[in-house]
């Protein structure tokens, strides 16, 4: 555990109806990557191992540290009788002493910024990604995006373009994240609502194929990076 | 020609890196790009490359059940073509 609250690399961010986000400072730092690694089991130090970049361990080990830390925190548990199961299409979950724990959580790293979100009820997930002008925008825009939603991205300019894409995205990746089943189905098949195409930051998203299941979205971006965040809401809620 | 691996291998050097670094890809093809720091931004821009340079339907859904290059090789090797 980090010495004091000072020494910790993760700290609230927003709360988000009933979740709450935690952001986690993941620029290189030998002393906390050190601490890190003291948190994480076997199983995740091979994991970490396998990665083959410094960058890649680095991001695991300090997002993996704090999800233990504050897990451990919420649920009053020791480290040791935490660990964690995962989906068929490898969603991860928190098991105590191996049994499913009353909390949900879903995990996302950038290069240098990683935001965890918890809740205790509804499938949730997050999506975090530093805005880089380098990729191929036109043909990724081909790729993710529904017809509305590359019409929009065709008029737009600039740096406007590249926000807009990363908003789409995000909200997308997260949605597809709270769903848990990987990027399946195809991104593009669905659009994210208008209003927050036009720069409302809140939205509810019916998924066409799964109408009665609502959910709630909202930017979480910054002028750092690009997130979003999809949250299940309950039926009973309005 | 050369091989669906090599080919991939080249396609990989040229277009995908983690943090500024190139991924090295084993002689084995036994990598799996997610596990290698990939972001999934960066796959979809890699499946559509896949698709075009080898003529196959290939979505960002075969990159991230495919658990190694040398899955999505053989995976491109299998398809009518
Ligand atoms: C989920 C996914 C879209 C995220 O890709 P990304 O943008 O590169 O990564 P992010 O940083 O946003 O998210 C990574 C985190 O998402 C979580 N995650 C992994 N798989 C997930 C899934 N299916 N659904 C939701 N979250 C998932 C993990 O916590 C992971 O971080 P960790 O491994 O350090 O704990 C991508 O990993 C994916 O498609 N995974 C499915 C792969 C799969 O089906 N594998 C077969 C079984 S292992």
């Amino acid at each position: 555990m980090p010495a004091s609250v000072a020494d910790c690399w993760w700290r609230p961010f927003r709360n988000v109806g009933t979740a709450a986000v935690v952001y986690v400072d993941m620029a290189p730092d030998a002393a906390r990557e050190a601490v890190a690694l003291t948190w994480l089991d076997q199983e995740e130090q091979s994991r970490r191992q396998r990665f083959r970049f410094d960058g890649a361990r680095r991001r695991f080990a300090l997002c993996r540290a704090a999800l233990r830390a504050i897990l451990c925190g919420q649920l009053g548990c020791p480290n040791q009788q935490l660990a964690f199961g995962a989906s068929h299409h490898g969603k991860p979950y928190a098991l105590v002493n191996g049994q499913p724990a009353p909390i949900g959580f879903n995990v996302s790293h950038g290069s240098v910024h990683g935001l965890i979100a918890f809740a205790a009820e509804g499938r949730l997930g997050v999506d975090v990604e530093e805005r880089s002008p380098a990729r191929d925008l036109d043909g990724l825009i081909g790729s993710v995006m529904g017809p509305e939603e590359r019409a929009e991205l065709a008029s737009a300019r600039g740096n406007h373009r590249l926000h807009l894409f990363y908003h789409l995205w995000t909200v997308k990746e997260a949605l597809m994240k709270a769903l848990g089943t990987g990027l399946t189905p195809d991104v593009s098949g669905f659009e994210i609502p208008l209003a927050m195409r036009r720069g409302k930051k809140t939205g509810i998203f019916r998924f066409p194929h799964i109408p009665t299941v609502r959910w709630w979205l909202e930017d979480l971006g910054n002028e750092h990076f690009a997130a979003a965040i999809a949250h299940e809401l309950s039926p009973d809620s309005h | 020609m050369a091989s669906t691996g090599d080919r991939l291998k080249t396609l990989i050097a040229d277009n995908l890196e983690v943090d500024g670094q190139a991924i090295a890809v084993p002689e084995n093809l036994d990598i799996s790009l997610l596990e290698a720091g990939v972001s999934s931004v960066d796959l979809v821009a890699f499946a559509k490359l896949v698709a075009r340079d080898f003529n196959v339907k290939f979505t960002l859904e075969h990159c991230t059940t495919l658990n190694s290059v040398k899955e999505v090789a053989d995976f491109i090797d299998s398809q009518p073509g």
